[in-house]
Formats: C-alpha cells, structure tokens, sequence
C-alpha cells in the first residue's frame, strides 16, 4: 500500500546492516577493521598492504595499494596459479 | 497540484507555440521525465529523420517528482534521436533547471524545427517566449547563463545550454546548466545546436501544490537520513564520485591507454584524495543532501584562478587513466574545458586516448596531428586536443564527428583500436574481468554506458541473502545469484533489474545516487511509491512503477529497432574477448569475456525482458505493458 | 532564553531545501518565493549565504509599522505579525535590511520566519548544519569555538613547519 508508513521497506531493513568501521580487502573480500588512524594497513588474511583515507575518524577506506608489496604479492600468486593450472 | 503542469509543442521554424495538459492517464503510464520522453519520442520522431537535420526532435523534461519532496528530486532530461549514435538519445542532469522550470509551469517541452537564425527560449510563469541569441551565440557555457541573467534582469534565472561544441555540431556535445550539471552523452548538444537553439531559460514562481504536506516532509526526512546515513553517501559527500577510483584502480578495473592495461599504477596525483587537496567545498543540486560535488580553483598554469566544479570520477578517466597521464591538474583543467565549451568529457577523453593508439601505432601521423605529439602519458597534448575537438579544428574536426565516423575517414585498420558499442564510447572501466558489468554496456540502449543498468554493486561482493532481498522486489526472482563478480550466473537479472530502476529513476527524476546504483542499501521502488503518494496523490504500487519502467524502456527498443539496431549492435568490440587483462589483484589478471556466455547471457538478458532471440519484444510483452498500438499520438 | 537561527554560509551546500521545506511547512506548496528563507547565491563562484530574519532586538519592521501589527514574541523571542492587524502596506519589506521581509503575492501578505513555532524545519533538514536553531547567547560561544580552531591549526602548522626546518 501506498500509504503504509509503519512496516520498514527492504532497504530499511538492509540498510541496518551496515558496518561503519570496517571495509572489505580489496583482494580477499574480507571484513577487516584497520585501526584508528591508520594510514596504511595489512591485511591480516592476504597480506596485501592498502593505503588508507579516513572520511571521518570511525570511518576508514581504501585509497589505493601499496603498490611494490602488492605488486609483488599478485605477481606471486598468479604464478602459483598457473603451476598449479598446469 | 504537483500534475498539473503543462506540455509545449514549440516550432522553431514557424515560430508557432502550443500548450496542453498533461492527462493522467498518460501520467499513469508514463509518469514524467524519461518515461514520457520515450513515448514522445516514438510518437514524434519520423523513422530515419538525419539526426542533426530539422526533422528531428528535441524533448526536454522534469520528473514527475521534481521540487517536491522526495530527495534530490532535481533531474532534467533531453531526449532525441541522437547524432553520434543514430538511436536512442537521452541525457539525465541534475542542478535547478528542472524544478525552475516545473514552477514556471512546465513539465515537457517538444521542441521541432530549426530557427533560422541563433535563439534562445525564454519560459517564466506559463509564458513562452522565442529570444534573439546573437549576444550569446559562441558564447562558453558560463558566460552564457551571465549574459542571459544580465539580460532578463533577474539572478535566479536557471539556464539550460549548449556550449561552442554544441554550436560547431561536435556529436558528443552536451547540454548544460550551471557550472558543471552535464547532460552527457549521446550529444543532445548538437541536437540544440542543429536548431540553432542555443538555451533555454526558466523562471517561475507558481506553486507546485503537494499532496498531503505533513505526511510528505515526515517521510522526505525519513528517506533522507535512509540516503545520508549510508556509507556511500557520506563518501561521496567527503570527496565526490572520484571516490570510485579507490576501488576500482585499485582492483585493476580501470581501462588505461585506450585498453591496453587495465590499471594505471603509481598514479597517487590522480586518487580522489589528491583532488581534494585542491577542494574549497561541496555542494549539491536541489534538494540533495548528500553533496557529492566538489568546488575547487585550479591552483596553476593558464588557468590558475578560475573556479570550477567536479571533477567527477569520469574525469579521473578521460584526463588520466585511458590517456596515460598522472596529474591532478590535467584532471582538473580537462574537466573545466569541457564544461565550458559543453562537451562530454567521457567521449572526449576517450577518443584522445584511441587517438594517441594509433598515434603510437604509426596510423595516425605528424602530419594528421599538425605536429602535436600524441603520445601516452603526453598531458599537453590531452589538453590540446579538447580545444581542438571543440572547434573542430584538423585531427579534432575529425574526432568531433564521434568514433565510428572518425575510423571511416582515418582508415588503415583504425577501427579494431576503438572502444565503443553502437557508435558510443565507454567509460574508463574495464569490463573484462566483470562480465554483468560488460552485459551493461552491450545492452544499453544509447549505447556504450554506465548509466543505463550498471548493476555497480556487484562490485561490492555482497552476501548472497542480501542479494537475493534487493533483487526480488518488486517483482519475484528465484533464479542463481552470486557474490562474485567474476561470474556470468545470474547476471543477466541484475542487468534487467537495475536497468529497470534507472529507468524509473528517470521516470520521477530522483538521482542515482539516491537509489540502488552505488549503495546497496538506498530506496528505490518501496521508497517511491510512498514518494509518488505523499507529493503527487497518485497511487501506485512498487509494482506499478516497476511496470512503467518496463514500459518506457521497451518504448527506447521499439525507436531502435524503428532505426535498424539488430542484435549483431548489442555486442561489444574484440579486444574484450581476445586480449587478457594484465594487471591488478590476482583474481582478475588474465581475463575476458567469454563469447559464447556474453551470447548465453544475451539469450537470458532478452528473456526476462520478454523479447525473442532478435531482441524484439514479443507481441506478448508489448501488449502486457500496454504499448501494442504505439504511436497512439496521444500526447 | 531566546533561541535564534545561526547561520554558518560556509557550511551551506546551496541546495535550498531549506526553501522547499519551508514553502511547504506554511503554505503546503513547493515553492521558493513563498519561502521564509533564502539562500542567496553566487553561482560562479560557489559562493550560498542563507538569508532570513534575524529577529533583531531593535527590529526596524516593528518601528516602521504603522498599525503597530508587528510585535516580540514573549516566549519564543521572535518578531511577528498579527495578520489581524496588518494592512500590507510593505513598509517593513521597504526598511529592513536584510530582506528577510518579503511578500507573497499569491497570499497577498507579507511573510517572514516564525521559527516553525519552535521546531523550525530549515534547521531539521539541514544535515550540512549550515542552519541551527541555538540560545542566543551561544551564537558567540560558538563561532569563538571555531575561530579559535582555525587559529591553532595555523599555530600548528607553523610549528610542525618550523620543526622540520
């Protein structure tokens, strides 16, 4: 119903489940929690390394890699990757 | 109240002017802005027209919804056949054009002919009046909306207008109000410049009575702090749209020299967090409380001292990754150019970029580029290239006619180097390692874009029971959905799904970025149903906005295949499926798009859309949704 | 004690909900010129200051008025009009000085800010917080605050400056 204001749509209802705070590794895709303030930080699942921007101080993003230890560690990987293709 | 406003048919030729109501019925099935565009435009533009001839159209809109309160409800769309692609032309801005123009008591403007000499229009209170534009004509987008201000005497006046670009017939000219309020792609700017018009000024002081007032604001605040409260919003809010390339340059998302690498590394200087060194403060169109849009002066250089608006993370693209260039203040001079001889800078940065390919590539010569050194990475030639595409002058002349044209008249295997789906260049993403985001573009009905039914987060790796919540409503789905952006299960759904909600974001001429486009959490079709009660009265269900949106894009593939677009157009260019993407995050190195499943999702794609194997809807579908007989004239 | 609008124009966003929630609150309309605030823009510079009445504590519009219809509201401290009283003659919009008096020619009657009664929605919309409802006498208190801030910003960026000399 048009006019029905009481019940939560979906989207109020997922919208509870954000998590200002934390920020997924932009290569394993896992919740991580850098610490406040930080201005790089590792990932303790991966171990790649991202420069961090703070748009507020609870809130965290990625700006960018730390470009050689990524570099490194995805030039690691993909070579795993194809031993173990072949 | 909030329908009452009004239709007008302006010939340009005759000079003769007509006004009507709009009936609700039409309402009913159309809503407003883009939704009955596409129905104006099937019903006014004869098959065939030469785009940039008279017979061609130009429709210029508001959303139902705009000024009233339902959050950023600040959209403007034009519309026509468009110059560079040959279909569907269409062009959503924000700004205060559209609410300034509901209050002056208009909805729709059709807009037919071609004025014999330079005009502009002048809309205040119910009034139309044709102007002379010799004072304005060649005019830069600022000093136009001075000029006219200066004119009319009255500072609030809001102004719609093409740029120098849009005069000289650049294919990808854009309209524009403000600063930096860009109606973009598929060159809606030419279409106003082949009718010799050049702007469209409103003012206005009627009431746009609301619905039920109380109940309005209440739930405008509701939405409001439902919009503001997401993590993407106060992003946004922070540092603008550039936000976007953290992620995505980040991953290896984003196309660099044209398409050669797919992440453009050690290029801090073009991170958002580098731009906002040069921000003075955000702001917003009307309405909006999430205030994505930077102001900034640029710090150096010829233009040191002028102020401007953006850049989006458009910019960041067509200044920075596909030309190879690392600098803020290319991103930021780039961006001001285009915004003042009106130009869309996605198109324009893009085409550099293929240019500099084949530049490096020996196919485009010295002598082609009068001595300009069109080399990646060269940031002087990015810039040098704008003014040249803008006034048409040598290699620019030929880049202003729009890709497909342009590799014609180049030759030498010029066309197997640009990026583009019918005729229309992409965005700086690079869609290899993301087949729904490919399905997007190959899909999209002007062509080659982002803005038509990017499911972006798919980006986001969302679990799937959040997934399957968004993408169930309104209308059931229990097909596969995946978290993973990889994969081509299930996609083809997404595509269909936020295809829709664009579109009826269209429809109610709302912001994206107020619905689910970058935040998985914002309102869209529970959210406007209440919206479209509180300010409007009109009743109508989630379901029943999702059915109009279906409807008016059915309407946008009806005027494409009127004008030839087959199957073989939904499709995109080579490299995408023939060189692997090199470089990023492991997951995503090595990659393109499969051909036999981009056709395998194409066939679904179709499928959900009720269309057959052509892309043609069934008589089923267009008789469900109530367009069998179109063009009815109605309107 | 008497609270009063505080306008911080820095803040301001120009995206003029303000007027939209405000037209809409008194005369159940989207639109801006039947709205009691407005914000004045330099579009070309980026540049929105917010502008409504002040409530001044000599208010010009209340000496001026010849029928006496504008009066100090004793609870809420705010400069009203008793529409009873008032003829329309504009004598108010002509001496104020900030143009926060305005007319509505729909209405036919001059218009200004009422604070909402108490609950002003310019203020509830605003999220930039470019508008806030406050006690009069922490205007100051405030606007120390920030000021006070910006001045040891620079005194430490001076320092760290010196310190890396």
């Amino acid at each position: 119903m048009a006019k029905e204001t009481t019940s939560d749509t979906t989207m109020e209802s997922l919208a509870k489940g954000r998590s200002i705070g934390a920020f997924r590794c932009l290569n394993c895709f896992e919740r991580v929690i850098p610490p406040a303030g930080a201005k790089t930080y590792k990932c303790p699942h991966c171990s790649f390394e991202w420069r961090v921007f703070w748009i507020s101080p609870t809130f965290p993003r990625i700006r960018g890699p730390v470009w050689d230890v990524n570099r490194q560690l995805a030039a690691e990987e993909v070579r795993k990757q194809r031993k173990g293709g072949k | 109240m909030a329908l009452d406003r009004k239709i007008a048919y302006i010939n340009l030729t005759t000079g003769e002017i007509e006004t009507k109501p709009i009936p609700i019925s039409i309402r009913k099935k159309f809503l407003g802005g883009r939704g009955l565009d596409m129905y104006l435009m099937y019903n006014h533009i004869k098959p065939g027209v030469d785009p940039l001839g008279p017979d061609n159209v130009a429709f210029v809109s508001a959303g139902i919804l705009v000024g009233t309160l339902a959050s950023a409800s600040a959209r403007t769309h034009v519309a026509g056949k468009s110059p560079l692609t040959g279909f569907v032309g269409s062009t959503n801005m924000g700004g205060f054009f559209a609410p300034e123009m509901r209050w002056a008591g208009f909805d729709h403007l059709v807009i037919k002919g071609k004025a014999e000499k330079p005009v502009y229009l002048w809309i205040h209170n119910g009034e139309i009046e044709i102007r002379d534009a010799k004072n304005i004509w060649g005019k830069t987008v600022h000093e136009t909306q001075q000029i006219i201000r200066e004119e009319l005497g009255d500072r609030d006046i809001k102004i719609l207008t093409i740029g120098p670009a849009g005069e000289k017939l650049v294919r990808f000219a854009n309209v524009m109000t403000e600063i930096k309020n860009a109606g973009g792609r598929s060159g809606m700017g030419a279409l106003l410049g082949s009718k010799n018009l050049k702007a469209i000024a409103v003012r206005g002081t009627m009431d746009i009575k609301i619905a039920h007032p109380a109940e309005a604001l209440d739930y405008d605040k509701k939405v409001i702090t439902q919009v503001t409260s997401a993590k993407v919003s106060q992003t946004q809010g922070r540092i603008g749209t550039p936000f976007i390339w953290g992620a995505t340059n980040t991953q290896g998302l984003v196309r660099v020299r044209n398409f050669q690498l797919n992440q453009l590394e050690n290029a801090d200087d073009v991170e958002a967090e580098a731009i906002d060194e040069y921000v003075i403060g955000m702001t917003g169109c009307f309405g909006c409380q999430v205030h994505c849009r930077a102001k900034y002066i640029i710090p150096e250089g010829p233009y040191k001292g002028v102020y401007d608006e953006g850049p989006e993370y458009t910019a960041q693209g067509a200044f920075a990754a596909e030309p190879g260039c690392r600098s803020t203040l290319t991103i930021l001079v780039g961006n001001h150019l285009t915004n003042i001889y009106g130009m869309d800078l996605l198109e324009t940065g893009s085409l550099i970029a293929w240019a500099m390919e084949l530049y490096e590539k020996g196919i485009l010569t010295d002598k082609d580029t009068d001595g300009l050194e069109l080399r990646f990475g060269n940031d002087d030639a990015v810039i040098e290239m704008i003014h040249r595409i803008a006034r048409r002058e040598g290699l620019g002349d030929i880049l202003a006619e729009g890709g497909l044209r342009a590799a014609e008249k180049i030759g030498k295997g010029s066309i197997k180097y640009l990026i583009h789906v019918k005729g229309m260049s992409n965005l700086h993403s690079d869609e290899r390692p993301t087949p729904a985001l490919a399905l997007g573009i190959a899909t999209a009905s002007r062509g080659s874009d982002h803005l038509r039914s990017r499911p972006a987060i798919d980006l986001y790796h969302l679990p799937e029971p959040v997934l399957r919540k968004i993408y169930s409503q309104p209308v059931a789905y229990d097909g596969p959905l995946t978290s993973d952006y990889r994969d081509y299960e299930g996609k083809p759904w997404q595509v269909f799904w936020h295809e829709t909600c664009y579109e009826a974001v269209d429809c109610l001429g709302i912001c994206k970025y107020h619905t689910t486009f970058l935040g998985a959490t914002l309102p869209n079709f529970e959210e406007w149903s209440k919206l479209l009660y509180y300010n409007t009265g009109l009743e109508m269900s989630p379901l029943d906005i999702w059915t109009v949106a279906e409807r008016a894009y059915n309407m946008e593939r009806l005027f494409n295949l009127r004008e030839g677009l087959t199957r073989d157009q939904d499709w995109l260019v080579d490299r995408y499926f023939d060189e692997p993407t090199k470089l990023g995050i492991p997951g995503i190195q090595g990659k393109t798009i499969n051909r036999e499943k981009l056709k395998k999702m194409i066939d679904e794609y179709y499928e959900h859309h009720g269309w057959d194997e052509n892309g043609v809807p069934h008589p089923e579908t267009t008789k469900k949704l109530d367009i069998d007989k179109e063009p009815s004239h109605m309107l | 004690m008497a609270k009063v609008l505080m306008i911080d124009y820095e803040k301001c966003t120009g995206c003029r909900l303000c007027e939209l929630v405000c037209s809409v609150k008194h005369e159940g309309v989207s639109n801006p010129t039947r709205s009691r605030i407005k914000i004045v823009k330099w579009e070309m510079e980026g540049r929105y200051v917010p502008m409504s009445c002040q409530q001044c504590e000599s208010a010009p519009c209340m000496v001026v008025c010849p029928v006496k219809a504008i009066s100090r509201d004793g609870g809420m401290g705010r400069v009203e009009i008793d529409y009873d009283v008032c003829i329309g003659c504009r004598m108010c919009i002509a001496i104020c000085p900030f143009g926060a008096m305005a007319f509505d020619t729909l209405a036919k009657k001059v218009i200004k800010c009422d604070f909402c009664d108490g609950d002003p929605l310019c203020v509830k919309f605003c999220e930039a917080e470019a508008i806030q409802y406050v006690d009069a006498s922490m205007v100051s208190a405030v606007k120390q605050v920030a000021a006070a801030e910006k001045f040891t910003g620079i005194m430490q960026k001076v320092a760290a400056a010196i310190a890396t000399v």
